[in-house]
């Protein structure tokens, strides 16, 4: 409805749906093994879901099957990796990605235009004097300089979506900023949208729009990110936000060590995936899996105990409808 | 900081890498003292040193590495003049390192309880008997069921292993622990319950510790004193609270105001212009004068001095030289 993608039904990545919006930022958070990463390689095309429809403006990647739709698919949407000391071949100056892509996705381009375009896209990303950058090879670049280039061959195909993979994990924490501003600019200049894979919910507020909290292959929480942050619903973003290493945060000095473990995803079997660790657990939460509910205006939460407040809140209204 | 006897002294430590005919001096004149069961947050950027600096100490240098420069004064003896094996007699007993790749560290083919075991027998005359006893009690000292003794690492989980390592150095209750980013491979939860722990311990048992981490705010908590370093210096070191409260050095301003928060206003931050420098080629003077926002001319001739303005224990930036002409003088072991 209205979404540039959207998805039903996955299953190592369990039932996610999700929706990116023209010119919107979304943030995915989760501990590793959550199944972030899978996601955005699902919408990349990198893996095949095994069931569920991946739709880009409304028209379902699934069955895209001729060579020349999937790259128009793969031009629209692009993908930034986590390692830029990886991700850059050595033997090529930096630029050869951008100038490779602009031939393969923008063929009407000429010589002189793709050079042109390539300086262009070079600015954006803040690799400025562009003309000098364009020369350079990865070896001479800081990780910083490198995963702009990274955004920048991104760029070339004209996407309308970038899905960045823990773009500013392996970044120096003094040039983090920096990168996420330029992921901050391309949204408002170029009106890009940005699935935002991160562990770093902080880093997540600073740049999305929505929220996605994955626990165990599953979205347990979703909205409007200071809607999230300020009540979180689920008993996970709940752990999540009260372990963030916060020197601005209020002192409290109740809180305890998580005994809880890391969930095993294979073979889950029904039931709420948080339950050993949640302190909330009741009966419910043994045998029936719970699935996301309205809790607030646009704010989802999948759990048991969260629902049956709201719901006693307000009555006898079922929330599910 | 307490009057308290220092359990470690480091005085103008250097030390330099050597490849071909490239030296990289990774350490440049480091100068630390640590108090008995203090805990010593030391935080950089990938690069900076602080590695370097703690294997230094812990005189675990690879061979392309050595220490040209100083002293690290423990118990009573220079470790920089120590032989291997005498190294070995304070090695765990008197002081531990827990690794980075604690995770990766374990031996995949021996039972937990087996490596503790060896550690013991390599250091110490001790029984089979007395090393389960011991093995088994910093086992639930780290909160992990005795059980896992006989578990294989791949049956641990992350945090589990990590604890495990943990364990190990506490094995004869160190005077110190270098701990060289433990939870860094870790997810938030995990890595907050780990720090909780540790802090527990220390105050139980005492212990010093160096708390080598990349970001400031996770022992912003925990910390007593603060060390930045950027390459290859320390530039500012004081309490904690005072670094994070009212930091001196413009590095450290810029990298506490580059962490987005999870409260307060949404606001744009900045972080710091540039990039870290390559220590092949380090800049001329202070070494942060080209990312610097309150450069001045002398920056780039001269190496700056340690001053130490307002409470704190060390400054190292010409922003301070009129407010105090007075240098740091060293304070000599008694």
């Amino acid at each position: 409805m209205g979404g540039l993608l959207s998805r039903r039904n996955l299953h190592a990545v369990d039932d996610v749906n999700l929706r990116i919006h023209p010119q919107e930022i979304v943030a995915i958070v989760g501990e590793s093994g959550s199944g972030k990463s899978t996601v955005a390689r699902l919408l990349a095309g990198v893996y095949r879901p095994t069931s569920g429809d991946i739709r880009y403006r409304g028209r379902s990647i699934s069955t895209v099957r001729s060579h020349r739709a999937l790259r128009s698919y793969r031009s629209h949407v692009q993908m930034v990796f986590q390692d830029p000391y990886s991700s850059l071949n050595p033997v090529y100056p930096a630029s050869h990605g951008i100038t490779r892509a602009l031939k393969l996705h923008r063929p009407e381009l000429g010589r002189a235009a793709r050079r042109d375009e390539a300086i262009r896209i070079l600015e954006s990303v803040g690799l400025t004097p562009s003309a000098e950058y364009i020369r350079k090879f990865p070896h001479e670049l800081s990780g910083g300089q490198r995963q702009r280039f990274g955004f920048a061959q991104a760029l070339a195909s004209k996407p309308e979506i970038i899905l960045a993979d823990e773009p500013v994990s392996m970044l120096d924490v003094s040039i983090r900023i920096g990168v996420l501003n330029v992921m901050a600019d391309l949204r408002r200049r170029e009106g890009l949208s940005f699935l935002y894979i991160t562990h770093d919910i902080a880093s997540a507020r600073y740049i999305a729009d929505r929220l996605l909290v994955m626990y165990a292959g599953e979205v347990v929480e979703q909205g409007p990110v200071e809607d999230v942050l300020q009540h979180p619903k689920h008993p996970y973003t709940e752990l999540l936000l009260s372990a963030v290493p916060d020197p601005r945060a209020p002192l409290d000095a109740t809180a305890k060590a998580d005994i809880g473990e890391p969930p095993r995803v294979i073979d889950p079997g029904e039931g709420c995936r948080f339950r050993w660790r949640c302190p909330y657990r009741i009966d419910t939460c043994d045998t029936i899996t719970p699935r996301l509910r309205p809790l607030r205006p646009d704010h989802e939460a999948a759990c048991h105990v969260a629902q049956s407040e709201l719901s006693a809140s307000e009555g006898a209204r079922s929330s599910g409808a | 900081m307490s009057v308290a006897p220092h359990v470690l002294e480091v005085k103008d430590l250097v030390v330099d890498y050597y490849a071909g005919k490239t030296r990289t001096r990774a350490v440049n004149g480091v100068d630390l003292q640590l108090g008995r069961g203090e805990f010593l947050g030391l935080v950089g950027e990938s690069g900076c040193g602080k590695s370097t600096l703690c294997f230094a100490i812990a005189r675990l240098l690879g061979d392309n590495a050595q220490i040209s420069e100083g002293d690290v004064l423990f118990a009573g003896q220079n470790l920089v003049y120590l032989r291997e094996k005498q190294l070995r007699h304070l090695r765990w007993r008197g002081y531990s390192v827990v690794m980075q790749s604690a995770m990766n560290a374990l031996n995949p083919v021996m039972t937990v309880g087996a490596q503790l075991t060896d550690a013991m027998k390599a250091h110490t005359k001790i029984s089979k008997r007395d090393a389960r006893q011991r093995g088994q009690a910093v086992m639930q000292l780290v909160g992990i069921d005795p059980i896992h003794l006989e578990s294989y690492p791949h049956q641990l989980s992350g945090g589990m292993r990590q604890r495990a390592m943990i364990a190990m150095a506490l094995v004869f209750i160190p005077d110190l622990i270098i701990m060289d980013e433990p939870t860094s491979a870790l997810d938030v939860v995990a890595q907050r319950s780990l720090m909780i722990q540790i802090k527990e311990l220390q105050r139980e048992l005492g212990f010093a510790v160096i708390f080598v981490t990349h970001d400031m705010s996770l022992v912003a908590r925990f910390s007593d004193r603060l060390a930045i370093m950027y390459a290859g210096e320390i530039v500012e070191l004081g309490e904690t609270r005072q670094v994070f409260t009212d930091p001196q050095h413009p590095y450290s301003r810029g990298l506490l105001s580059a962490f987005p928060s999870i409260h307060g206003e949404r606001e744009e931050l900045k972080g710091i212009p540039g990039s870290p420098p390559d220590l092949r080629n380090p800049p001329s003077g202070c070494r942060f004068h080209p990312r610097c926002p309150s450069v001045m001319k002398i920056c780039s001739t001269a190496e700056p001095p340690a001053y130490s303005p307002r409470g704190t224990d060390l400054v190292r930036c010409y922003l301070y030289a009129d407010q105090e002409a007075e240098h740091i003088q060293l304070r000599s072991v008694p």
